[in-house]
């Protein structure tokens, strides 16, 4: 809220004239204290201390002022003082300030005498949950407000939650009730919750979850523990035609409906969980399931006000609610589900999928277990929890930031189903990878796991097993091959127990559907680590796979040491006169170049490599504008990998960036996105990016998560973006940071670097060289701004996401080049000395060669070690 | 000769590159002293001040 309340724009002849319209985040004082940043000189007045700089001056209150006017008015009015709190005071009170807040006035919403205990607020209007983050039951009201509502920014202090339909369904979908949301959150709120916020929840929740579609036996059966709604919904013509009638005629309607016991947890256990390795402890006893009864609750406080939360929130607790309810189900045909569907959503009482696959006898097992060393992390098995809550899998999508462990999540949760299981990924780099992990994590045999890609088309042996594909081969409609096309076949003609849907945010809609409806399979879990989408189409996906059932706190996780604390800034460079000349001169793409060329900023980047370095951090700087790259890369002299890079150079150059005291710092393009994975890594500059993509920043970000030291005392990874003021560039910055600030970053502005100018061989010091790489620039060919062209898709990658290590594939392609004889016969190249050569090329190819003295040395330890065995032997 | 009403401009060096920008276009400008001061021409001071508003707010990411 308090972010978007636009700062009042006062006229300043600056340039550096970026309102700050989200002082929530950018401003937030960090909490661990010590920045390890170079000495800078922020713009930053506006120290924690000093928190009115933030506010905009309409809307600051001049309490004294008030209160005086405030006792004046009372003293007027009656000749005698009110007792202050009375609801007379109350009333003038209202009227004076009111007006600031316009439409947001809620003074109508009167606090409850201990407001100050307790730590939300939630907006009639809405449905916008603003929460209290410092709040001692702060943890256990954000369990509460995850399973109910969507995070929408969580910096450090003050959470905002959105109440949304979708939300409330997946509230249901794991259990919740409608009165225990509605009590919870009025026993957390600071006022009572309003009407109308009751009453939507009570809509949205009265029809949501009510009807579940199972499949049981190889059937569909629509099942709810309301016979009225089974009623309501038989009614309708459309789904009264696809029921299935097994019974005699003659018998009244409710009953026909099958009733059995509603499904408890029972001895489900998640692999690789607490409560695995207590069963497995107990696995000579009767009753290994005994467990379950009493889940390790260790981390829930045992206030008392703690109960209350438990009993909403804790998955455990939910089957004692259900346990004494029966649930009535009828059957419908398989051929007609897709209508029955459309139908419920008409209708309003859209299904749940839920796949009983402990009973599921028709489809084969598929012996797959996680390795008995394999122990996943607590926020793995809490998102496991929310899928296999009930002792079924449910679908939905689970978010988790990058480095966090999506694919172990997947993979127990392939291994907790035991069926047959489709893996889908967006390229087919991460298709071996995938199937890698599945062979490193859990003990499924090379037979039984197959890839269908471009190259590669097996079957797997058996009954059962693993394919992992691409979504553009399974949803591809025109011109298979022979060969693909029986994969197909092969794919669509059996029932998959599980399908597992990675990065789901980029699939296009119309390709999801087109998987969704060819491969049937019982349940889909969904992976993502941002779940935003440029076009805003997330809600799509809400009904194709299912809602969203976990989304991790990248701050919590970084404060247990499972993924790397990181401070980012990002470093305004002002242009230089004549870059910015040239700049508001050109209208085309080039202009890009020119900021990304800006000497200023060769000057930061070098200055930030120089101070890093001597830190002792390994650096990668990405640049998306391949010209930019090569120009900084040879300038700097650091090694550089881009799409035209060779595979062999490319292996070279990450070996020394990870082994080599030498190579601290490589430039990588886009193909460094994603999947080249670098845990040396533990600083980061951008100097160009993809236009305003929040989903690249987090990428990117993701790249040194994982740091290898994460868990050394103190220690910070480093995310820089280097901006050239006044430019497009300084939008686009903001708009790609507002992923990674609702995640809870902020980003330190840094508008000079401290001790730039002493820098010795500071690259373009001069106006000299200055005006020569102008002039570079304004040679290149406009193609030169083009980002990531270096880069081409594989067949089968899905457009757009295309992921690095899979090169040389056809690329670079024959060219056709004019030349005269002199220099085809090679007499052209006498003359040439390349001057600003890569840093590629010097790096040597083979692995130094030892010393002589070491490699005595070693002989003479190796034998002693010997000598010593022989004795012990002896 | 006819005496002109002027105002002295002090802006940093990004700004002094718009105002060169926008002068090709209608003129205002007197004299461009340095890096950073300009004298242009009185009675065109708001319009200068409006056009200059908009577009530095083209670099400006809002929410809404």
């Amino acid at each position: 809220m308090a972010g978007k309340r636009s700062a009042e724009a006062s006229y300043e002849a600056s340039s550096s004239k970026r309102t700050r319209k989200t002082p929530s985040a950018r401003d937030t004082p960090d909490p661990s204290g010590d920045l390890e940043f170079p000495e800078i000189i922020s713009d930053d007045e506006s120290t924690p201390s000093n928190m009115q700089g933030l506010v905009p001056r309409s809307a600051t209150i001049n309490l004294s002022a008030l209160s005086r006017k405030l006792a004046q008015e009372k003293h007027n009015s009656d000749g005698r003082p009110i007792p202050s709190g009375s609801r007379g005071g109350g009333q003038k009170q209202q009227d004076l300030v009111s007006y600031i807040f316009q439409d947001h006035d809620f003074n109508f919403l009167h606090l409850k005498p201990d407001h100050a205990s307790r730590p939300l607020w939630i907006s009639p209007e809405d449905g916008n949950i603003i929460l209290e983050g410092f709040s001692p039951i702060a943890e256990q009201a954000q369990d509460f407000l995850i399973a109910i509502s969507e995070p929408v920014s969580r910096p450090a202090f003050i959470h905002e939650y959105k109440l949304t339909s979708y939300s409330l369904y997946a509230a249901v979908s794991v259990g919740l009730e409608t009165n225990d949301i509605i009590e919870v959150l009025n026993r957390l709120s600071k006022v009572p919750v309003p009407d109308s916020i009751v009453s939507f929840i009570r809509d949205c929740t009265v029809s949501y979850g009510k009807v579940k579609l199972v499949l049981k036996h190889n059937k569909y059966f629509i099942e709810s523990s309301y016979p009225d709604t089974l009623q309501t919904l038989l009614k309708d013509e459309v789904i009264r035609d696809a029921r299935v009638i097994s019974a005699a005629p003659g018998q009244s309607q409710v009953a026909l409906f099958t009733t059995s016991k509603a499904p408890q947890k029972g001895a489900l256990v998640i692999p690789g969980t607490k409560e695995a390795e207590k069963s497995r402890q107990q696995a000579g006893q009767a009753q290994a399931g005994a467990s379950k009864d009493a889940p390790p609750q260790g981390d829930k406080p045992t206030q008392t006000d703690a109960d209350l939360f438990t009993s909403v929130v804790g998955v455990e607790n939910d089957e004692i609610d259900e346990e004494d309810e029966n649930v009535h189900s009828f059957e419908i045909a398989d051929a007609k589900i897709d209508g029955v569907k459309k139908r419920c959503n008409e209708l309003e009482y859209p299904m749940l999928e839920e796949y009983d696959f402990r009973n599921d006898t028709v489809n084969a097992n598929l012996e797959i277990d996680l390795k008995p060393a394999t122990v996943i992390r607590p926020y793995q098995e809490k998102s496991l929890s929310k899928m296999f809550g009930n002792g079924r899998a449910r679908s939905g999508i689970i978010v988790l930031p990058c480095g966090a462990g999506k694919t172990l999540v997947g993979i127990t949760a392939a291994c907790t189903i035991k069926k047959s299981c489709l893996v889908l990924c967006t390229s087919s780099v991460s298709v071996m990878q995938w199937r890698q992990q599945f062979l490193q994590w859990s003990n499924i045999t090379d037979k039984q796991i197959s890839v269908f890609t471009a190259d590669q088309k097996e079957k797997f042996a058996g009954e059962s097993g693993i394919v992992v594909s691409t979504y553009s081969m399974v949803a591809n409609t025109h011109n298979r091959s022979h060969e693909s096309k029986k994969m197909m076949d092969f794919l669509t003609g059996r029932e998959w127990g599980f399908i597992l849907l990675d990065e789901v945010h980029v699939v296009p809609a119309a390709m999801f559907r087109r998987v969704v409806s060819t491969i049937k399979a019982h349940s889909k879990l969904g992976l993502t680590a941002t779940l935003v989408r440029e076009d805003d189409k997330i809600s799509d996906l809400n009904y194709m796979i299912g809602p969203k059932l976990y989304e991790a706190n990248w701050m919590d996780l970084a404060a247990k040491g499972h993924i790397a604390n990181v401070q980012c800034a990002e470093v305004w460079c002002p242009m230089t006169p004549e870059f910015y000349r040239e700049y508001l001169k050109e209208q085309s793409r080039k202009r890009m170049l020119l900021y990304c060329m800006n000497p200023n900023k060769f000057q930061a980047c070098q200055f930030l490599i120089n101070y890093h370095e001597e830190r002792g951090d390994k650096i990668i700087v990405f640049s998306d504008n391949v010209f930019a790259l090569e120009a900084y890369a040879k300038k700097l002299e650091k090694p550089y990998i881009c799409g035209s890079t060779q595979q062999q150079e490319r292996m070279r150059i990450l070996q020394h960036f990870q082994h080599s005291p030498q190579v601290n710092t490589i430039f990588l393009s886009k193909v460094g996105d994603t999947s080249i994975d670098l845990p040396e890594a533990t600083c980061l500059i951008q100097i160009s990016s993809h236009f305003g993509s929040r989903r690249q920043e987090a990428q990117r970000l993701g790249r040194i998560l994982r740091a290898k030291r994460r868990n050394d005392e103190g220690f910070n990874a480093f995310f820089y973006s280097l901006v050239s003021k006044d430019t497009q560039e300084m939008y686009y910055s903001t708009k790609r940071q507002q992923f990674l600030i609702d995640q809870g970053y902020s980003f330190k502005v840094i508008t000079h670097l401290e001790g730039m100018d002493k820098l010795p061989n500071l690259v373009y010091r001069t106006k000299q060289e200055q005006l020569e790489l102008i002039t570079a620039v304004l040679l290149a060919n406009e193609s030169a701004a083009d980002l990531g062209s270096d880069i081409r898709a594989a067949d089968g990658d899905l457009a757009g996401t295309v992921t690095s290590k899979d090169f040389g594939k056809g690329f670079p392609a024959v060219r056709r080049t004019a030349g005269n004889m002199h220099s085809l016969s090679g007499a052209g190249h006498v003359a040439y000395v390349e001057k600003n050569r890569s840093v590629n090329k010097q790096l040597s190819k083979e692995p130094a060669q030892r010393h002589k003295l070491f490699k005595s040395r070693q002989a003479a330890v190796e034998k002693a070690k010997k000598e010593a065995r022989r004795n012990a032997a002896s | 000769m006819k005496a002109l009403k002027g105002v002295l401009v002090t802006c940093d060096a990004a700004v002094k590159q718009i105002l060169l920008h926008m002068n090709t276009e209608q003129h205002f400008i007197i004299q461009d002293l340095d890096d950073t001061h300009l004298v242009i021409k009185g009675e065109e001071l708001e319009r200068i001040r409006r056009a200059l508003d908009v577009e530095l707010e083209k670099n400006t990411y809002s929410f809404e």
